[in-house]
């Protein structure tokens, strides 16, 4: 990572915490502008790899957006606000199907997607099952059958 | 007259179960949407509710293909969040595994694509070849396709006679200059089905994201062995394979190449086969908490692992991209005019695999 590199990765989010870690740099930025970034780390040359979500206690979801470069990687790590998130697929189309499976597993929005239709969601399990699971297991459990 | 054709989900122009909806005006394809989840495990929620240890049972689960892939991005994630050193011995088994797994794994698709277009004979030579490789892996692993090899830290198992796989890989690898990459790039019954068709240009692949073989189809040099280099690429003298067309050809002419490489990485590997340990410690550290990605090259493009960890028995998050859910909705884009009848071949030379998208 050059210099230059940093500097406008560090543009990007005035106000984020910048750690150089040993799979790549990580910039938690909690009030991040996701939209800039979409359109910044595209025209730096980066292609989105992927999201994680992660949900968080008080409703809310931590989305990291993984970005990839030769011989680089950025992590930038956001959490939502209201439980929903501007798409960032009208600037970096490869993020479709990303979005629609966060919204999938977590339930959140992403305002401005042109097709936010379930991608991965059973019919049977509501948006955002993956925090039923993390927060009543049970329901996602069927009983357990122990050999007689 | 405008008419919509639904492939799938389970269908014989689909080598896997997913629904590829085709608009078509008379012949020529206008519009395509794709639909997947028909085989989601929930595999990423499992992993937070199983062990770090009985995860890699379960990783390797994800697919029947590129097992090995997903363990090590696995593993290697693990071990960047704990800062665990592997041993090179450890290192050098796995690249040479994961090298094996791109080849049969290639082998298995230039079969299908020579089924695809009609080229019975080679489709039994390629099958004939992939089986040899799963043979040089069972014995080496005990399996033929969960190979059990890894575990948080080096491999489970050591190759202690290197030499008659080295001189079977040879031999394979005169079978494949000699016979598979002529056949392909240069026959007439080839070339006539496969150039032109399904073109995906360097821009759409740009504009698409799409990874591995099919972006290194388009002209596009990116490949994680070369981008985020991991193991010993660097030392074995990796070399990034690229082909401009953009259309079937070139697809498979990227991966008959690479099967090439491949054989030329496992050699190099198991020839300078370092001396020591082949794995950092006996039983299973305490995983701090903390958070960690890996980035590994599978055979279908790059493979991505998110773990969390809270400093307990599980992973607090487990988070799985595989290449296939990048790379198939570009078919959208490579299928766009073209004949309906070339929509089973387009789709196959994406190699999509629906166990790995769905998890």
């Amino acid at each position: 990572m050059t210099g230059s590199d940093t500097a406008a990765l560090a543009a990007i989010a005035p106000s984020a915490r910048i750690e150089h870690r040993r799979d790549g740099v990580w910039i938690i930025a909690p009030d991040l502008d996701v939209e800039a970034m979409a359109r910044e780390m595209n025209r730096l040359g980066f292609r989105l790899s992927t999201m994680t979500g992660l949900a968080q206690a008080d409703g809310e979801t931590a989305l990291i957006y993984h970005f990839v470069a030769a011989g680089r990687a950025v992590h930038f790590k956001t959490r939502t606000r209201g439980g929903a998130l501007p798409s960032i697929t009208p600037i970096l189309r490869a993020g479709s199907w990303i979005e629609r499976e966060v919204r999938d597993f977590f339930g959140v929005r992403f305002p401005g997607h042109p097709n936010l239709a379930p991608l991965l969601r059973p019919a049977e399990l509501r948006e955002g099952f993956f925090r039923d699971a993390a927060e009543v297991p049970e329901q996602l459990t069927r009983a357990r059958t122990e050999p007689s | 007259m405008s008419y919509t054709i639904p492939i799938g989900p389970y269908h014989p122009a689909l080598e896997e179960p997913y629904k590829v909806n085709v608009q078509c005006g008379g012949d020529t394809v206008q519009a395509v949407s794709v639909e997947v989840g028909y085989s989601f495990r929930g595999i990423e929620l499992l992993a937070q509710r199983t062990g770090w240890v009985q995860d890699l049972t379960l990783i390797e689960r994800v697919c029947g293909i590129c097992s090995h892939t997903h363990t090590t991005t696995f593993c290697r994630a693990v071990e960047t969040l704990a800062e665990i050193e592997v041993p090179a011995r450890a290192v050098y088994i796995r690249t040479a595994v994961l090298e094996l797994e791109r080849l049969h794994s290639h082998l298995l698709w230039v079969g299908l694509a020579s089924e695809y277009i009609g080229f019975q004979s080679l489709f039994m030579e390629a099958f004939n070849l992939r089986e040899r490789v799963m043979d040089l892996l069972e014995s080496i692993s005990g399996n033929r396709v969960h190979y059990g090899m890894n575990r948080i830290g080096g491999v489970n198992r050591d190759i202690t006679d290197p030499d008659p796989i080295v001189a079977q890989l040879r031999a394979m690898g005169e079978i494949v200059e000699r016979d598979i990459v002529p056949s392909l790039t240069e026959s007439p019954t080839a070339m006539s089905r496969m150039r032109g068709v399904g073109v995906l240009t360097a821009a759409q692949a740009i504009e698409w994201g799409v990874i591995g073989p099919v972006a290194r189809a388009s002209g596009i040099a990116t490949d994680v062995r070369s981008d985020l280099p991991y193991g010993f690429y660097p030392e074995l003298g990796f070399k990034i394979v690229t082909q401009t067309g953009g259309d079937v050809l070139a697809r498979v002419a990227v991966r008959a190449l690479e099967v090439l490489e491949s054989i030329r990485l496992v050699c190099a590997a198991l020839q300078d086969l370092p001396p020591g340990p082949i794995r950092a410690f006996e039983g299973m550290p305490d995983i701090p908490a903390g958070e960690a990605t890996a980035f590994t090259e599978a055979p279908r493009g790059e493979a991505i692992y998110y773990v969390a960890s809270d400093g307990g028995a599980t992973p607090a998050r487990v988070k799985i991209r595989t290449p296939s859910f990048v790379n198939i909705p570009a078919l959208e884009a490579m299928t766009m005019g073209q004949q309906f009848g070339d929509v089973p071949l387009i789709q196959a030379s994406v190699d999509p695999c629906l166990s790995c998208t769905d998890r």
